[in-house]
């Protein structure tokens, strides 16, 4: 098993997944638990508009990515909170018009080729240094917000008007916390692509929850299950020439299914 | 006892949803350790007045001052704990020991990477014991009772040592021998604490010997300071929509 870290690009990939999962698993469950999982669906399509303009542009597609994403983020916050409109509703609006901006600008450029594809379902072959180095800095950042933020995420999670009776800033912390998902998920599209990260987010933590256990318990079974299913995925991936982000979100299902099976009552 | 400080002062509170009057004129004050309760018919907008109270919902005009600072520029809300109408329906699946809950009421008062210092674990633990749940503390909320639930959501309001205390029918789906408990409670921590308790309720006669007045809320708001007033309150009935219950209201005193 040891042959795979041999490759320059497999340590790449190890380290930016290693990242991912943690990321991906901890803003995970502050987004199950508000009931905000299609969230991290649409932030990656929009997140795609990110890389196309990227890519056409001749621009770092990860760095257009984020950005995209976060404009995004606040644009879903700011309709969720100023309109009459169901927040499933706006996710799903955000999410097909942001595929189907994506896909204009791609054929508008010339640009429908491996390196979308690479971004659509994830590639660890595709992992650079640079990507690396990005991954790690924005992911320090937004993994410090979460950390910071973290008391009051909770109470938001568990009773947003409650907690707003409290004092604890729900606008701002929404707006914040959605900005950061948007980042983290900017971020894996390389890794595990734009099509599977949502699931890298949720599952995890859906599986956690069937365990039953307090909060800060859950968020470390999902951090479990997430390194396990980047690293088993990946692996997988290595071996038997598979895309990197499938084969994760299968190992992350077949966890959900244990769980789930387990916790059976 | 004397009420002299007024820590709630609504004048002249409208609101209106696309031109329909929900409240109208509404004028009140309430004073430092009173008990107030708060009755009317469902749609009569007892809630909707609580909201406002909260800064959930903006008045379409009217002043509200809290501690006499107007709402707007009022920062101090651990002053004031509330426990919603949803308080005993709890998604069981949410990942909440009855601890994890009980320390949320300290959030706003602690600053942000601060830990759990040993006054926020003696305010909790104080709040706990109080509400009798401290044995509790390890079980997942979504495996208690109602009644349980129910007293784990005051504690939790309990928790930053609110001087006011604003409960917005917590009873739903709460057996009645836990009701009975929950009254007890409210009125100890009236007499005892001198906590300010302003309860929306429809059991208005299990807890009339308890509140100091009543305030019956239908669009317009009519405060009752006296049991015979309140008996014979002709306009009350006809705002609540049907015959006041025989009630025995203690006299408000300034």
């Amino acid at each position: 098993m040891l042959e795979m870290f041999s490759y320059d690009f497999m340590q790449r990939a190890f380290v930016a997944g290693i990242i991912i999962a943690v990321l991906a698993s901890v803003s995970g469950t502050f987004v199950v638990l508000r009931r905000y999982s299609m969230i991290s669906e649409t932030l990656a399509h929009s997140a795609l508009v990110g890389v196309a303009v990227g890519l056409v542009a001749g621009l770092n597609p990860l760095w257009m990515a984020v950005v995209v994403a976060i404009l995004s983020a606040w644009l879903i916050e700011y309709l969720r909170s100023e309109f009459s409109l169901y927040s499933d509703a706006v996710l799903a609006i955000l999410l097909s018009g942001s595929l189907a901006i994506a896909v204009i600008i791609v054929s508008l450029g010339g640009a429908f080729n491996n390196s979308l594809f690479s971004y659509l379902f994830g590639s660890i072959l595709s992992v650079s240094s640079e990507d690396v180095i990005t991954i790690a800095a924005f992911g320090t950042v937004a993994l410090g917000i979460l950390l910071i933020f973290s008391k009051e995420l909770y109470f938001i999670a568990y009773d947003e008007e409650v907690a707003k009776t409290s004092g604890v800033k729900v606008k701002l912390l929404n707006f914040l916390l959605v900005s950061v998902v948007a980042i983290i998920i900017a971020l894996s599209i390389r890794v595990v692509g734009s099509l599977l990260i949502g699931a890298l987010m949720v599952i995890p933590t859906i599986s956690a929850l069937q365990f039953r256990v307090g909060f800060l318990k859950t968020v470390l079974i999902s951090l479990v299950f997430a390194l396990v299913s980047v690293f088993a995925g990946m692996t997988l991936s290595f071996y038997f020439s598979l895309p990197s982000g499938a084969t994760i979100v299968l190992c992350v299902l077949f966890i959900f299914i244990v769980s789930l099976i387990a916790n059976k009552r | 006892m004397k009420f002299t400080v007024p820590i709630l002062d609504v004048k002249d509170l409208n609101f209106e949803v696309k031109g329909q009057s929900i409240l109208s004129n509404i004028s009140f004050e309430i004073f430092s350790s009173e008990y107030i309760a708060i009755i009317g018919p469902n749609g009569g907008g007892k809630t909707t007045l609580i909201r406002m109270l909260l800064g959930l919902d903006k008045p379409t005009s009217g002043e509200i001052k809290i501690f006499g600072k107007k709402l707007e520029d009022f920062k101090k809300w651990y002053k004031i704990g509330y426990v919603p109408q949803r308080a005993s329906h709890v998604d069981s699946s949410f990942p909440a020991t009855v601890l994890d809950i009980v320390k949320m009421g300290r959030t706003s008062q602690r600053g942000y990477l601060s830990s759990f210092s040993e006054e926020d674990k003696q305010f909790v633990q104080d709040a706990m014991l109080k509400m009798d749940v401290l044995d509790l503390s390890d079980k997942m909320i979504g495996t208690l009772s109602g009644g349980q639930r129910q007293r784990v959501m005051i504690a939790r309001a309990l928790a930053s040592k609110p001087e006011i205390l604003i409960l917005d029918e917590p009873n739903t789906g709460v057996d009645m021998v836990s009701q009975k408990r929950f009254y007890a409670l409210l009125k100890q921590l009236n007499r005892d604490d001198g906590i300010t308790i302003v309860f929306i309720t429809h059991d208005i006669g299990v807890i009339a010997d308890d509140i100091a007045r009543l305030f019956t809320i239908n669009q317009k708001a009519i405060i009752c300071n006296d049991p015979k007033q309140t008996l014979s309150c002709q306009e009350m009935s006809e705002l609540y929509g049907i015959d006041a219950h025989s009630l025995h209201v203690h006299k408000h005193e300034h």
